[in-house]
C-alpha cells in the first residue's frame, strides 16, 4: 500500500522533472524582450526566429539520437556544406543531361544530394559500432574529410544556376505564412517524437545508451541501432544541409560551419545527457526555439554578434552546472 | 507464440532431458573456465549448481543461455545440437534467465525493462495497453508490488532483483536459469520466490538454480551438481546427501585443514565505531571495536550493509551521526587519505573499478597508496623508482605473484594474482587495521590459501585485521569474533567457541515478525 | 625472480608498435623527397623542426588531459586569446617601457592568461564534476569571443622585433629557438609525467578515479593540475605562434583543436585514459607536419589536405582500438 502512495508522489515528481525549468526560462525570456524590445512581437521577427529554431532543431535531433546511444556526431556541420555541395552539383548536372522538368530535376537532385550524407553516415556508424572506435575520432576523422571532400569539389566558388523552383520557392516561399522549412521541422519532430514514445526502435535506442550490456543480453542487436542512429543523424544533417541550400540559393562549402557546435549546445541544454540513454525531442525542440529566441534578442538589442558566442557557452555552463548539481544532489538522496 | 512442435509453453512430460551438456570445453585465453564439463537439466526439477566463486558455474548458464559459445564438445538443447546459439535464440525457444549482475536499463521503467527486446506491437506500435495488462498479471502471480512505472534506478536492490525475476518470467518459458537470486532479497520475498520456484517445477519446468546458501538448496534441490575449478565433480541427488559432504565434494578438502589455525593475543583497541549511522542508510547504529592481534569477521546475507562498515571506516561512506576512532583520535571529515594516515587499509570487493588501475604496471599499482612516504618519493614530490622497483619485486616473490613482469599490466593477471597485488599495497606502508572486503571473491583455491596465510601472518603479527565476506565458511572460520548484519543493522555478535554455523545462521534469519513490521515501515 | 621474467631477450612483438610511427614518419619523408627533393633541403628541414615544435606544445597540452580521460577543446581558444592579448599589451607597453620590459610583460601576461583558462576547465571539470567535453566546449566559445571582442577582429600588427626574433628567427648552437623550447618542455614533461607522485597520480587516476580515491590520492587537486599545465602549455604555443606570424591573430589557435587531439591520439594516447608518453605529441607532430609540409610541396590541392589527415585520423583511432582490444 505504502508502496503505491509513494509512486502518486513520484508521478508528481516525475511531472515536474518532465517539464523541467527550460520552459520556464524560455518564457521569461521571450516576455523581458517583448517588453525590452517590442520588435521582437513582430510577425517578421518571429517567423524568422522560428526559421532559424527549425533549422537547429532538425540537426539537433539527429545530434540527440546519436548522444543517446552513447556517442557524438562531430561531422553534421561539414555534411551539411557537402549536401549543399551535391545537391547543387546535381541539379546542375541535372539539367545540363537535358532534364527539362523542374521540379524532377529539383526531386532528383535532392535525393542525389542526400547520398555523400548517407555515407558518411554509415561510415561514422560502421566506425563506431562495428569497429569500436571512439565516435569522437571517427566523426573528427570523417568531419575533416568531408569538409576537405566540399572544398575541392567547389574550388572555393559558390555553384549556383539551381532551379528557380528550388532557390525561390523552396528557399523562399511560404505556405500559409510559414516557411517550408518549419513544416520540414514539424513533421521531422513529430515522426521522432512517434518514434520515441510509440514504438520499439525508440525504446531500443534508450537501451542501448543506458546500459549496451544489459541489452545485449535482452536479445538486442546492439551494433545495429548504434549504427542506426549514426545514419539518422547524417541524414537529418543533409536535410538541412538541402533547405540552407535553398535559403542561400547556392551550393556552398562553407555552409553550417557552426551548426556542430550548436547542435551539441542544443541537445546539451535540452537535458540530453552524455552519457547516454537519456533525451526526449520536445526537449531538444524547445531548447532549439531558446537559442534562437536568445540569439534574436541580442541581435535586437544590438549586442555585438562577437559577444555571441560568449554568451552561449556561458548557458552551456549554466545548463550543464545545473544537471549535474541536480544529479549529485539525486545519488546522495538515493 | 507459435504452433511449431518446439514451441515453449507446450506441456512436456517430467523427467524429460532439456538440456544435455557433454565433454564441454571452454577459456578464455590460456584460462580453462570449463573442461569436460558436464550436465543435464530434465523438466520437472530444480537442478542445483553448486560450488565456489570461480568454479565455472557463472560460464556454464552463459553458455546455456547463448551469452558465450563454447570451444569444443556438445549442447543439446530441447534435443537439438546447437552451436552459434544467441541470447535472442534461446529466449525464442524457451531459456529465461535471472542474471546476477543486473540486466536492467536504469533510465528506463520498469514495463520498459520487462519488455525490452520483446515489446508486444500493434503494427508499428506498441500495444501499451496491452503490455501494462501483461506485467499486472505477471506481478499479481508473483506476489511482487512494484510500480510498472516506476524509473528502475529509484528502485531499491530488492525490488531491481524483483524485476529481474520478473523480467524472466514474463513469457512462458521451459528453462529457467536463476543465478543467486536471493541475494538481495529479505526472508520473506526469498520464502515468496520459493513458493514460486516449486509451482513452476510442479508446472514442469526445469529449473538452474545458483546458489551455495545450504538452507535454500535443502529445501529447493532436486539434484545438485558440483563444480570445482571448472571441472565436474558428480551429480547426486538431494535426498542422499549431507551439507557436510556437498562442502567437501565443493572445496576438495575438509574445512580444518582447509582454514589455517590463527592463534589470538587480543591486544589494544585500535579501531571503534560509536553509534554510527551512514548517510545513505545503508547502515544504521552501528558500535563495535577493533583489537590488534585477532580477526574481526562480518556476516550477514550481500546488501545487509557490512562491506559499507568497511567502506566508513576507510572514509568511503559519509557518516550522518556517531563517531569512528582509530587510535584514539576521532576521524572527523573522514576520507580515504586520512584513514591511510591513520594506518587503515582497505581491500575493496570489487579489484576492476576501485582496487586495481586495470591499465597500469605492477608496480604503479603496488604503490600508489604509498607515495607520500619517504621510502617511495622524496619530499612527497619526487619518486624513487628504484624502491619502488625494489618493493614490487619483493611482494611479487613473498606474496608469489604469478607475472610476466614487472611491467606487465594489473589486467594480464588472473584474479588471484590481483587480489594478491592488491594485498602488496597493504604491505607497502605500516598499517595497523586491515579491512578485507570479500577478500576470495573470484579466486582460485590456491591464491586463497595464500591470502589466507597472509591474514594469518598479519594477525599474529599483531595487526588488527576486519574481514567482510558473503561466504559463510570463510568469516567463521578465520575470524575469531563474528558480527552478523542483518539490513542495515548489528544483529548478533558471537565470539570464539560460540562461532557456529547453526549459530551464524540464526542470525541471518531472523523468524519473528518485528524485523518485517520494520522493513515495510521504511518503504 | 625479476631477472628471470624479464629475460625473454627483446620480444618484437613487444618492440613492433614502438617503431611503428618512426617508421610512419621517415616513409613519409621518404615518399615525398622521392616526388620531391626539396622535402630533404635545409630550408624545409628548419622548416619542418619549427613548425613540428609549435604544433608540438598544442599536442603537448592535449597529451596531459587525455592522460586523465579528459579533453580540452579549448587550447584553440587559448592559443588566440594569448596571441592577441600578449600582442596588445607588448604593443601598448612598448613605447613607454621600452621593449625589453614589455616583451617580459606580454610573455609573463600570456602565461597567466592561459594557467586561468586551465583553472576554469580544471575548476569546472574536477570540482564541479561536469563532463570535460562540455565544459572544454563552452569555454572554447566563450573565449574566442574574448578573443575577437578584445582585439575587435583585427590582427594586431607592430609588434616589437625584439620579440618575434627572440622566440623565432633566434638560433642556438644551429637549432631554432622553438625547438630548443620544444625540447626543454619535453624533458620538463616527461620528468613530471615518468618521475613524479603528480605524474604518476594522472596516469592511475586516468584508468580509474576511484582507484586514485582509494589509494588515498587528492584525485580532484591533480585534475585540476591537470587542466592547468594544458592551458600554460597551449600559452607558449600561443605566444611561439603569434612570434612566428609577426603580429596578434584572434583567429591563431581555431584550426589546432581537431589536430593537436590527432597528434596526440595519432602518437599513442588513448582516449580511455591512463596511457601516453612524450613519444605521443613529439610523433604525433612530427607526422601530422611532415604530411602537412610534403602536401604544400607536392602542391596538393589545399582542400584535399585535411582528407588525408582525417584519413590518418580513423586509421589512428582504428590502431588505437585495435591495441587497447588486445590489452
Amino acid at each position: 500500500m505504502t508502496a503505491i502512495a509513494a509512486s502518486q508522489q513520484s508521478r508528481l515528481g516525475r511531472v515536474m522533472k518532465a517539464i523541467g525549468i527550460l520552459p520556464v526560462v524560455l518564457i521569461i525570456t521571450c516576455i523581458l524582450l517583448a517588453l525590452y524590445e517590442p520588435r521582437f512581437l513582430r510577425t517578421s521577427n518571429l517567423i524568422n526566429v522560428l526559421r532559424n529554431a527549425s533549422f537547429l532543431a532538425i540537426i539537433s535531433a539527429g545530434q540527440m539520437l546519436v548522444i543517446i546511444v552513447g556517442g557524438f556526431d562531430i561531422s553534421v556541420g561539414a555534411i551539411v556544406a557537402l549536401t549543399s555541395v551535391s545537391t547543387a552539383l546535381s541539379m546542375v548536372g541535372l539539367s545540363t543531361i537535358g532534364i527539362e522538368s523542374a521540379p524532377l530535376i529539383v526531386l532528383l537532385g535532392c535525393l542525389a544530394g542526400l547520398v555523400p550524407a548517407l555515407v558518411v553516415g554509415i561510415v561514422n556508424g560502421f566506425f563506431v559500432s562495428v569497429m569500436k572506435i571512439s565516435p569522437f575520432m571517427v566523426t573528427i576523422g570523417t568531419m575533416t574529410m568531408a569538409a576537405g571532400i566540399a572544398g575541392y569539389v567547389t574550388g572555393g566558388t559558390p555553384i549556383y544556376d539551381m532551379p528557380e523552383l528550388f532557390t525561390r520557392e523552396i528557399g523562399r516561399g511560404r505556405f500559409l505564412e510559414l516557411p517550408y522549412i518549419v513544416y520540414a521541422a514539424a513533421i521531422v519532430l513529430l515522426a521522432l517524437w512517434y518514434m520515441q514514445t510509440q514504438t520499439r526502435l525508440g525504446r531500443y535506442f534508450y537501451a542501448v545508451g543506458g546500459n549496451e550490456k544489459a541489452s545485449r543480453l535482452s536479445g538486442l542487436n546492439t551494433r545495429k541501432y548504434i549504427w542506426l542512429a549514426y545514419i539518422l543523424s547524417a541524414l537529418l544533417a543533409g536535410i538541412v544541409g538541402i533547405f540552407l541550400t535553398a535559403r542561400v540559393g547556392s551550393g556552398e562549402a562553407t555552409l553550417g560551419s557552426t551548426l556542430m557546435l550548436e547542435s551539441i549546445s542544443v541537445a546539451v541544454i535540452g537535458g540530453v545527457a552524455l552519457k547516454g540513454g537519456v533525451g526526449r525531442i520536445q526537449m531538444v525542440a524547445l531548447s532549439a526555439i531558446f537559442l534562437s529566441v536568445l540569439s534574436n534578442g541580442m541581435s535586437l538589442a544590438r549586442i555585438d554578434s562577437k559577444y555571441h558566442i560568449i554568451i552561449i557557452g556561458l548557458v552551456i555552463i549554466i545548463a550543464v552546472a545545473a544537471e549535474s548539481y541536480r544529479e549529485n544532489r539525486r545519488s546522495r538522496h538515493v | 507464440m507459435n504452433a511449431t512442435s518446439t514451441g515453449p509453453g507446450e506441456v512436456i512430460s517430467p523427467g524429460t532431458p532439456l538440456v544435455e551438456i557433454s565433454h564441454l570445453d571452454k577459456s578464455y585465453g590460456a584460462f580453462k573456465a570449463l573442461e569436460d564439463m558436464q550436465f543435464e537439466l530434465r523438466a520437472g526439477e530444480v537442478h542445483v549448481l553448486f560450488g565456489e566463486n570461480g568454479a565455472g558455474k557463472s560460464t556454464l548458464i552463459q553458455i546455456i543461455c547463448g551469452v558465450q559459445n563454447y570451444d569444443s564438445g556438445e549442447y543439446r538443447l530441447f534435443g537439438e545440437t546447437l552451436t552459434g546459439l544467441t541470447p535472442a535464440v534461446a529466449h525464442e525457444k524457451g531459456v529465461s534467465i535471472v542474471f546476477q549482475e543486473f540486466s536492467l536499463i536504469p533510465e528506463m521503467t520498469v514495463e520498459e525493462n520487462l519488455f525490452l527486446g520483446h515489446e508486444i506491437t500493434g503494427g508499428w506500435r506498441l500495444a501499451k495497453s496491452a503490455m501494462r495488462a501483461k506485467v499486472q498479471s505477471v506481478l499479481n502471480r508473483l506476489g511482487f508490488k512494484l510500480d510498472p512505472a516506476a524509473r528502475v534506478s529509484t528502485l531499491r536492490r530488492a525490488h531491481q532483483q524483483m524485476v529481474e525475476i520478473a523480467k524472466a518470467l514474463l513469457w512462458d518459458c521451459r528453462v529457467l536459469i536463476l543465478d543467486e537470486p536471493t541475494a538481495s532479497l529479505t526472508d520473506q520475498e526469498a520464502a515468496q520466490l520459493f513458493d514460486i520456484i516449486e509451482q513452476l517445477r510442479d508446472e514442469g519446468l526445469g529449473i538452474i538454480y545458483v546458489s551455495h546458501r545450504m538452507p535454500e538448496i535443502t529445501r529447493l534441490a532436486d539434484r545438485i551438481t558440483v563444480l570445482r575449478d571448472g571441472k565436474y565433480i558428480t551429480t547426486v541427488n538431494q535426498a542422499d546427501t549431507s551439507e557436510k559432504e556437498l562442502v567437501q565434494l565443493m572445496t576438495g578438502r575438509s574445512f580444518d585443514s582447509f582454514f589455517p589455525q590463527i592463534a589470538r593475543n587480543p591486544g589494544e583497541t585500535v579501531l571503534t565505531f560509536e553509534d554510527v549511522t551512514l548517510q545513505s542508510g545503508h547502515a544504521k547504529n552501528l558500535s563495535f571495536s577493533v583489537r590488534r592481534g585477532e580477526v574481526l569477521g562480518f556476516a550477514g546475507l550481500a546488501g545487509c550493509g557490512k562491506s559499507e562498515v568497511l567502506r566508513a571506516a576507510f572514509g568511503l561512506e559519509k557518516i550522518a551521526t556517531g563517531r569512528i576512532t582509530a587510535n584514539g583520535v576521532a576521524l572527523e571529515k573522514h576520507n580515504p587519505r586520512k584513514a591511510l594516515s591513520s594506518r587503515i587499509c582497505y581491500f575493496p570487493s570489487d579489484r576492476s573499478t576501485e582496487g586495481l588501475a586495470m591499465h597500469q604496471s605492477l608496480t604503479f599499482n603496488s604503490t600508489i597508496a604509498a607515495l607520500d612516504d619517504p621510502v617511495f618519493s622524496r619530499r612527497k614530490t619526487l619518486l624513487n623508482r628504484r624502491a619502488e622497483r625494489g618493493f614490487t619485486e619483493k611482494m611479487i616473490d613473498k606474496l608469489k605473484i604469478r607475472t610476466p613482469g614487472l611491467t606487465a599490466k594489473a589486467d594480464q593477471l588472473s584474479g588471484g594474482n590481483k587480489q594478491k597485488l592488491m594485498i602488496a599495497r597493504g604491505l607497502s606502508r605500516e598499517f595497523d587495521v586491515f579491512l578485507f572486503d570479500e577478500p576470495t571473491v573470484g579466486v582460485d583455491i590456491q591464491a586463497k590459501l595464500e591470502i589466507y596465510d597472509v591474514i594469518k601472518t598479519l594477525t599474529e603479527e599483531g595487526k588488527a585485521v576486519v574481514i567482510a565476506s558473503s561466504e559463510l565458511a570463510e568469516v567463521m572460520h578465520m575470524s575469531h569474533r563474528v558480527i552478523v548484519m542483518r539490513e542495515g543493522r548489528i544483529v548478533g555478535e558471537l565470539d570464539g567457541e560460540a562461532v557456529t554455523e547453526s549459530a551464524v545462521l540464526s542470525h541471518f534469519f531472523d523468524h519473528d515478525n518485528k524485523s518485517q513490521a520494520e522493513e515495510q515501515h521504511a518503504s | 625472480m625479476s631477472e628471470k621474467t624479464q629475460a625473454y631477450g627483446i620480444d618484437l612483438r613487444a618492440v613492433a608498435p614502438h617503431l611503428l610511427l618512426p617508421l610512419a614518419i621517415l616513409g613519409v619523408v621518404a615518399v615525398f623527397a622521392m616526388l620531391q627533393p626539396a622535402m630533404l633541403s635545409a630550408d624545409n628541414a628548419v622548416n619542418i623542426m619549427k613548425q613540428s615544435s609549435l604544433f608540438f606544445f598544442v599536442a603537448c597540452a592535449q597529451l596531459v588531459v587525455i592522460i586523465t580521460r579528459g579533453f580540452d577543446l579549448s587550447v584553440g581558444a587559448t592559443v588566440s586569446l594569448v596571441s592577441v592579448a600578449s600582442s596588445m599589451a607588448m604593443t601598448a607597453l612598448l613605447p613607454s617601457i621600452g621593449a625589453g620590459a614589455s616583451i617580459f610583460v606580454g610573455v609573463v601576461l600570456g602565461l597567466l592568461i592561459g594557467a586561468a583558462i586551465g583553472a576554469v576547465n580544471g575548476a569546472l571539470v574536477a570540482y564541479g564534476r561536469i563532463n570535460p567535453f562540455v565544459v572544454t566546449l563552452a569555454t572554447m566559445s566563450v573565449f574566442t569571443g574574448v578573443a575577437t571582442t578584445i582585439s575587435g577582429g583585427f590582427p594586431i600588427f607592430n609588434l616589437p622585433d625584439a620579440f618575434t626574433f627572440a622566440f623565432n628567427q633566434m638560433t642556438i648552437l644551429l637549432l631554432p629557438i622553438p625547438l630548443v623550447i620544444a625540447g626543454l618542455v619535453a624533458f620538463a614533461l616527461h620528468f613530471s609525467l615518468t618521475r613524479t607522485v603528480h605524474g604518476r597520480v594522472l596516469y592511475v587516476l586516468g584508468d580509474s578515479n576511484e582507484v586514485a580515491h582509494v589509494g588515498g590520492r587528492r584525485v580532484k587537486e591533480h585534475l585540476f593540475l591537470a587542466y592547468v599545465t594544458s592551458g600554460v602549455l597551449a600559452s607558449v604555443a600561443g605566444l611561439l605562434m603569434t612570434a612566428q606570424t609577426g603580429s596578434g591573430e584572434p583567429n591563431l589557435g581555431t584550426s589546432l583543436v581537431l589536430s593537436s587531439i590527432a597528434a596526440a591520439v595519432i602518437g599513442g594516447a588513448s582516449l580511455r585514459g591512463g596511457t601516453g608518453g612524450i613519444s605521443a605529441p613529439v610523433y604525433g607532430s612530427l607526422l601530422i607536419v611532415c604530411l602537412s609540409i610534403g602536401m604544400n610541396l607536392q602542391q596538393i590541392n589545399g582542400s584535399l589536405q585535411p582528407v588525408v589527415i582525417g584519413a590518418i585520423l580513423v586509421f589512428g583511432a582504428a590502431l588505437d582500438a585495435y591495441r587497447t582490444k588486445s590489452r
